[in-house]
């Protein structure tokens, strides 16, 4: 493998040329493995707060009814399939929440806590009191951190619930909680018992929530669910619909930059061996007349460009690793509750991302050095030799 | 009467240029027997250099046949025609065109490498060949710390070192002084003498000339006059 010794030489010998080429190769897969770990973490906490905190799949009533009848059936039918976790029936209605002199329209959620619990871990989010205190169908009420400042009401007060056709009612509150999210603002639950008699529904729920140890096959099961039952069910990524074609068209546009960087660190590789070419004309001619074919010199060249890219991306990983890991331990200067709960800036570095990320970088060097190889493996033998 | 001649050319004609053209060689016709030391001279422009370039199989003509021992060079491949230099041609030019990043031993060791030989194996022959030119002592060095009648030894033993049944050499000294041309001379000589090789040189080095076995005098790209074998 003469080929691989002549580039080597070639690329020892010019230090300085190619140093800066490498620099540019390193630096192109360094930003991009920092900006797809950041996509990543991003991504990664916008969908694990969606599935944290929402039913997987929601199975709403058939079309034109208010409810779903008989629903222990159902419910017993959704735990035969496989991987369902947890399901949780609601009763949900609108209510005016009124304490002293303000009033708050808020979505009240009728609940078993031990089931919804199953569904949606509340437990984590509460901030004061306890979320299974609901667990009897007494007058009890549990609403998030933003609704009770809103209400300027604390722990143990007494509010008034407002439900149209029925007598106001005072719950008293007996725990709050902070997703960080605006649900905390508009969201209150109470005893599923309590709700109907209050709706005067009956046995009845309008929804029903699952948990499944897949988010990702929602999907599908929702589909199943949805034929063979003949009531609307709904996976998170329907009902998650415009943030998930936003991520995705943002990953589009992000594509789009990668292969510019890798790009402009493309045409440095190719300049570099341009220039190795020029210079080394008499070389090629004479290793022409050795005998080396012009398939060894287009080789010599691409092994160049590989080797320069190679380089490159080693040092470029280990910028991209480093870099992430720093960006992954800056505390954001804001409060947790504002942004999902994060403290830390969302990073996820994952080995995938360098793997793209080299290969891209590699294929990219070579067809850059493609151009300079098929000059070199072009050359008249004569013409060369006698150019020096 | 093929086999007795290694080099024949029948008729060789080369015409460069698209709008004017120019006729390097003309009609050219020239045999040359094993183990010949001979020398082409003449004018600048009279078609030495392309003459040599034909023979070495770095160019095409336009028109007639070369057979190197027997074989019809002007009907090969690429591919080929590389394999046939690699293995039968040996090459010294004026300039030694010694690759500038390998030392003195790798650079004889390169025409084998491009044959396939193992490094082990080649660098064992191209120590021997370095040995022979008399630069035994100089192998590590790369062709900037080596003088120009050095660097030429190190490009004859990289001509030679792949035993080619034919070297050519375009003015092989003619950028060196008088005693480093004497000594280069002596040692093609002695090459010559001892394996029997076939040395072509183009001179226009009258003294160096008169000292080969065969002179061929090309006069705008015809043979004007030709010794014979001395």
């Amino acid at each position: 493998m003469f080929e691989l010794d002549v580039a080597t030489r070639h690329i020892k010998s010019r230090r300085r040329q190619t140093l800066f080429s490498i620099i540019a190769v390193s630096l192109a897969v360094g930003i991009i493995i920092i900006f797809m770990s950041m996509m990543g973490g991003y991504t990664s906490i916008l969908i694990d707060s969606t599935t944290e905190n929402q039913a997987h799949i929601t199975i709403m009533p058939k079309e034109g009814e208010d409810y779903i009848q008989l629903y222990h059936g159902l419910e017993n039918h959704i735990y035969t399939l496989e991987g369902v976790e947890g399901v949780s029936s609601f009763f949900q209605g609108e209510a005016a929440l009124q304490y002293k002199h303000n009033a708050e329209g808020v979505l009240l959620y009728g609940i078993n806590p031990d089931d919804e619990t199953l569904v949606v871990n509340r437990d984590k989010y509460m901030q004061a009191g306890e979320f299974a205190s609901i667990e009897n169908p007494g007058s009890r009420i549990v609403m998030g951190a933003k609704l009770a400042k809103n209400l300027e009401l604390g722990m143990g007060d007494s509010v008034t619930a407002q439900i149209p056709g029925a007598e106001p009612t005072n719950f008293i509150v007996t725990g709050i909680f902070q997703t960080g999210t605006p649900v905390d603002e508009t969201m209150a639950f109470v005893n599923i018992g309590r709700l109907q008699d209050l709706y005067g529904s009956g046995d009845v729920i309008t929804g029903m929530g699952i948990r499944l140890s897949d988010p990702y096959a929602a999907e599908d099961l929702a589909n199943g669910i949805d034929r063979e039952t003949g009531y609307d069910a709904i996976s998170w990524m329907e009902q998650n619909a415009e943030i998930l074609t936003l991520l995705e068209t943002s990953e589009g546009m992000v594509y789009f930059f990668y292969i510019i960087i890798f790009g402009i660190s493309g045409f440095g590789v190719a300049n570099v061996l341009i220039m190795i070419v020029m210079e080394k004309m008499g070389e090629i001619g004479m290793l022409m007349a050795m005998g080396a074919s012009r398939r060894s010199i287009m080789m010599i060249f691409l092994l160049e460009a590989a080797i320069l890219g190679m380089m490159g991306v080693v040092i470029g990983c280990i910028l991209g690793y480093v870099a992430s890991a720093a960006i992954a331990s800056i505390v954001i200067p804001i409060p947790p509750e504002m942004y999902f709960g994060m403290d830390h800036m969302p990073v996820v570095i994952e080995f995938k991302n360098f793997i793209s990320a080299s290969v891209f970088a590699l294929v990219i060097n070579i067809i850059a050095g493609v151009f300079p190889a098929r000059r070199a493996s072009k050359m008249d033998p004569v013409e060369a030799i006698y150019s020096v | 009467m093929s086999e007795k001649y290694i080099i024949q050319i029948k008729n060789l004609t080369k015409i460069f240029g698209d709008g004017v053209e120019i006729k390097a060689l003309d009609g050219v016709d020239l045999n040359i027997e094993q183990g010949e030391f001979l020398a082409i001279v003449g004018p600048s422009g009279s078609g030495k250099s392309t003459l040599l370039n034909q023979i070495g199989i770095l160019d095409t003509p336009t028109s007639g046949t070369i057979l190197l021992d027997g074989v019809d060079v002007t009907k090969m491949s690429d591919k080929q025609r590389s394999v046939t230099r690699n293995k039968q041609l040996g090459f010294i030019f004026q300039y030694h065109h010694l690759l500038p990043d390998f030392n003195a031993l790798e650079n004889v060791m390169m025409p084998m490498l491009i044959n396939g030989v193992k490094s082990s194996k080649a660098r064992e022959t191209a120590r021997k060949m370095l040995d022979e030119v008399g630069l035994e002592d100089r192998m590590k060095h790369r062709p900037n710390q080596l003088s120009g009648g050095q660097n030429q030894r190190v490009a004859i033993a990289r001509a030679l070192v792949n035993k080619p049944s034919i070297v050519i050499g375009d003015e092989p000294t003619g950028n060196l002084d008088t005693k480093a041309s004497e000594n280069i001379y002596e040692l093609l000589r002695r090459l010559n003498h001892e394996y029997n090789q076939t040395f072509i040189l183009v001179t226009h080095d009258e003294r160096m000339a008169a000292k080969t076995d065969r002179i061929i005098r090309l006069v705008d790209g015809r043979i004007a006059e030709d010794s014979g074998r001395l």
